[in-house]
Formats: C-alpha cells, sequence, structure tokens
C-alpha cells in the first residue's frame, strides 16, 4: 500500500472521534444534497409539463363549418406567436373524457359526441403573450370560449398559474440550493477545523519531517488523502441512504402525481439521474476536501522553513 | 565535507556567532563545545538550512550552502542525518515506521525496506522492539530510534546536538559507544555537547565555542 495512503488510514485509525465527526457531518450535507438535487429535478419536470401541454383550447361553436375551422386553425399555425396547434373534433373530446373517467364507466356510457364541442388546442411561444392571445381568439367568430389547462387555485389567468408553478419551483431550487450551500460550507468548516486541529496536534511531527527532509508534498499528501478520505465516503453514504430513500418512495409519488412524471418511471432512467448526482457530488466532495486540507496545511507550513 | 568561512548570525540584538571559521574533513568525529548559548546549536542549524547567516559562507561537500533556497533545503537535509537533545521521534508512529519514514522521505522503494530496517534496528539494538509506540520506550531507547532513524538512509554526515542530553551516564556511554561504532565505519560526525566527562572519554577533535566565537 502507498506509504502516503496507510498513514491517511493510520490517522483516521487513531482518531476515530474526530474521523466520525467528519464522515457525520459530510453524509448529512450530501444527503440532503442529493435529495434536494431530486426535488429539484421533479419540480422542474412538473414545470416542464405545464410549459408543454396544450395550455390553450379554444371551444368551436356548434355551427362552425370544417371550411371555417380549417381557416381558424391555418391562421394560427401562421401565427408567431402560437405553436403545437391541433384540431380535436368531437369524437375524439369524448374519448378523452372517457379516459378521464374510466374508473367510472357508467358516466361515459350515458353522454354521446354531439354533447362535446370541437376544440383548437394549441401553445403560446412565450407564457407572457398567452394573455393577448387568448383575447384575440375569443373575438373570433366561431370561437364559443377560451379556457387553458392548467389551475392550482381556481386562478382566473394563465399567466398566473404558470407564475404560481414557476414560483414554486424557484422556491424549490433557489431553497435547496441555499441549503445545500449552507450545509457545504458548514461541511468545508468542519473539515478546515479537524485539519487544522490535526495540523497543531501533529506540529512537532511536521517539524520532524522538516528536519529530516520532507519535501512539503511528503508532509502534505496524508493529510490531504484524510480528507478526501472522509469527503468521498460521506458522499457515497449520504448519496446511498438518498437513494435507497427514493427508491421506497418513488412507486408512491409517481402514483400520486399520475400523469405528472416528475419521477422517472424506467429503472434505468431513474438509475442514470442517480448516478449523475453521484458523480456531480463525487466532484463537489473532492473539492471540499481538497481545498480545506491544503488551505488549512499550508498555512501550517507557511512558517516553517 | 563542512566549510565555514567568516559565518555570523545574529537573533535581534543577540549574536549568536560571529565570525566562526572552521573545517571538517570528511571522515572525522568532532565535538563541538560550550557553555549553554555558546552557539552550538545555532551552528548545526545553519547546516541543516534552518537559518541563513548573515554574513559569511558555508560549504557542505564544496557547494555553498549559505544562500540556499527554500526548494533545495529538503534534498540537503536528506543527506544528513540528525540526532536531537529531545529525540524528536514521532509520537504516532512505531519504532519500525520512525525508521521508515526516512526511507519514504528519501524514496527508497517499499521493497528495499524490510532489510534495511531490520539491519539498522539490530545495530542500536531494537529489532526485538520495532512494534512498540514512542511512549512505550525509555529515553535511551527513544535516542537510539533517533539514531536509527538518521543512520538508515546512509548519510554522508551525522549531526547530533547534545545527544546524551536527557540519558545518565550509562545510557549516555551507550549512545556514544554507537557512535563510535559508527564513526568507524567512516562517517562524518559533528557532536554539540557541554559534557566534558565523554569529550576527555572519547578523544577527538574539538572546536570550543565561547559566547559566539572561537576560543584558540
Amino acid at each position: 500500500m502507498n506509504i502516503h495512503l496507510k498513514t491517511a488510514l493510520d490517522y483516521i485509525r487513531r482518531s476515530p472521534f474526530q474521523a466520525v465527526a467528519a464522515f457525520f457531518v459530510l453524509t448529512l450535507t450530501f444527503f440532503v444534497a442529493t435529495n434536494m438535487a431530486i426535488l429539484a429535478y421533479a419540480s422542474g419536470q412538473s414545470l416542464k409539463y405545464f410549459e408543454t401541454r396544450p395550455q390553450i383550447i379554444a371551444f368551436i361553436k356548434d355551427d362552425g363549418t370544417s371550411e371555417t375551422i380549417s381557416a381558424l386553425q391555418n391562421k394560427l399555425n401562421l401565427d408567431t406567436r402560437i405553436k403545437d396547434v391541433r384540431y380535436v373534433p368531437k369524437e375524439e373530446a369524448l374519448e378523452i373524457y372517457k379516459k378521464a373517467t374510466e374508473d367510472n364507466p357508467l358516466i361515459a356510457e350515458l353522454v354521446s359526441p354531439s354533447i362535446f364541442p370541437a376544440s383548437l388546442e394549441f401553445s403560446v411561444v412565450d407564457l407572457q403573450l398567452a394573455q393577448n392571445v387568448i383575447d384575440e381568439i375569443k373575438a373570433e367568430a366561431i370561437v364559443d370560449q377560451v379556457g387553458f389547462t392548467a389551475s392550482l387555485s381556481g386562478e382566473k389567468s394563465l399567466n398566473t398559474v404558470v407564475a404560481r408553478l414557476k414560483t414554486i419551483s424557484q422556491y424549490v431550487r433557489y431553497g435547496g440550493l441555499i441549503l445545500v450551500g449552507i450545509l457545504a460550507f458548514t461541511s468545508f468548516l468542519v473539515l478546515l477545523i479537524i485539519i487544522t486541529m490535526r495540523m497543531a496536534t501533529r506540529k512537532s511531527e511536521v517539524e520532524i519531517l522538516n528536519l529530516i527532509g520532507a519535501r512539503p508534498g511528503f508532509i502534505r499528501n496524508p493529510i490531504v488523502l484524510e480528507a478526501t478520505i472522509y469527503s468521498l465516503w460521506g458522499v457515497f453514504i449520504g448519496w446511498l441512504l438518498s437513494f435507497i430513500l427514493w427508491l421506497y418512495l418513488t412507486p408512491s409519488v409517481v402514483s400520486y402525481f399520475g400523469q405528472i412524471s416528475i419521477l422517472p418511471r424506467e429503472p434505468l432512467q431513474f438509475f442514470i439521474i442517480f448516478l449523475i448526482i453521484l458523480a456531480a457530488e463525487l466532484m463537489v466532495g473532492l473539492f471540499l476536501a481538497v481545498t480545506g486540507s491544503l488551505f488549512a496545511v499550508n498555512r501550517a507550513l507557511k512558517r516553517r522553513r | 565535507m563542512i566549510k565555514f568561512e567568516n559565518v555570523s548570525k545574529s537573533f535581534g540584538r543577540i549574536n549568536a556567532i560571529e565570525n566562526i571559521s572552521f573545517e571538517i574533513a570528511d571522515g572525522e568525529f568532532v565535538f563541538l563545545t560550550g557553555a549553554s548559548g555558546a552557539g552550538k546549536t545555532t551552528i548545526l542549524r545553519l547546516i541543516l538550512g534552518e537559518y541563513l547567516p548573515d554574513s559569511g559562507r558555508i560549504f557542505f561537500n564544496k557547494e555553498d550552502i549559505s544562500t540556499i533556497s527554500k526548494s533545495q533545503i529538503p534534498y540537503l537535509r536528506q543527506q544528513i542525518g540528525s540526532v536531537f537533545q529531545d529525540f524528536k521521534v514521532l509520537p504516532e508512529r512505531t519504532v519500525r515506521e520512525n525508521v521508515e519514514v526516512a526511507l519514504a522521505v528519501i524514496g527508497i522503494p517499499q521493497n528495499d525496506w524490510e532489510i534495511r530496517v531490520k539491519n539498522i534496528l539490530k545495530l542500536v539494538n531494537l529489532y526485538k522492539r520495532a512494534h512498540l509506540f514512542p511512549q512505550q520506550l525509555s529515553g535511551g531507547e527513544l535516542q537510539r530510534v533517533s539514531l536509527a532513524r538518521a543512520l538508515v538512509v546512509n548519510p554522508k554526515l551525522i549531526l547530533a546536538d547534545e545527544p546524551t542530553g536527557n540519558l545518565d551516564w550509562d545510557t549516555a556511554a551507550g549512545i556514544m559507544e554507537l557512535l563510535e561504532r559508527i564513526h568507524k565505519e567512516g562517517k562524518t560526525i559533528i557532536m554539540a555537547t557541554h559534557h566534558q566527562g565523554l569529550i576527555k572519554h572519547a578523544k577527538h577533535r574539538v572546536i570550543k565555542l565561547n559566547d559566539g566565537k572561537l576560543e584558540e
């Protein structure tokens, strides 16, 4: 075994309480960081869902003919503010209704296509334009009503809905980032303190190694390795605990949110997301360990000749 | 091996050594003697590069080390084996690990350590105590660990700063005996001591210092 690695492992073994303190703080940090990453991903997915669904539905009057409907559809297609225009005939509307009420088939049997209006569904390229577009569509002769698909608390305009979703998503992302940032800073400080304590208790060792001709790297390496071991171990265990938690929770969460795929349904994709998070956390953990330990060691070495 | 040319060093207003000149040849055993504060340790530290002289020049193996850069100091120290009054043994490593660290510092491959460490520990009579920690050893044993660490790298020069200072007479005599054996193998030894008994007994060249100056 490399001597520096052996020395680092010996340091850890011979100071178990410091090792446990560092390990716990880092595990907690990365457990929370992994959960925050998943929550940020989920909120992003939910926002994406509402942003990409047809947002506006223009219900066509019963007296609308196929020519007038086509003309309106073409007009919408040519409008640069609008995208993904789709015509939904009465029959398809009935199918949508049946699907939405599939747990109560009796209700579906009581209706016929004739009671459902045909509609033109479309999205806007920029949600800020939505209200203007809605007002214009309402003025069209063959349009009976205009609705929008998402409404969380009875909002009257689409902008309000999306703004609310964006706000929620931002709270999750920025709040998560701040929390993780605080925890990461705490971890950095804990590592710094532990390494500085190491250097203080090992002041005589550093002096002796200097006197027998050890170069700064020889003195520094076991200490940096020790911090790296704490960090990577903390990352891995924190991540693993979070992974197990989400393995357990995912079926319930997916079932609750139904159509909104806030978490991947396929195991492979689920695992890939967690692997990406692990890779990112390993890099952050390594960065924390190396910068913290180098800072502490270099301060101690700077004073010596 | 070592040459001092008009070397002076002061710390603030205190002149530790003043205008010192001497030369020590390969294979010599030289005592540096004088009262406390005479400048013995200062001379050893100047050789080790811990300080730079205020004036004058110092040569080690014909190389001027009086203006040595910080990055070159480890390489200088790797050629010198040091033994100290307070032993300077690594407290959290065993006897074996203390000796091995010197080999690791100079980059000897790990495969070669076993035989070298074994031979040195047998020389200083600590082979059976190789697994013990410094807290489990006596003063004389700690000094022998320090000596073993100094010798295992096969240095050109051994500097001993009051190596018997914290030891009783019998233990000190044991350490001196080891140093004599090492000297007979051709090593250059510079030993700082104020122990007149040891100096008289050993009968080697003596450089006397008095208040930072050489005594004629």
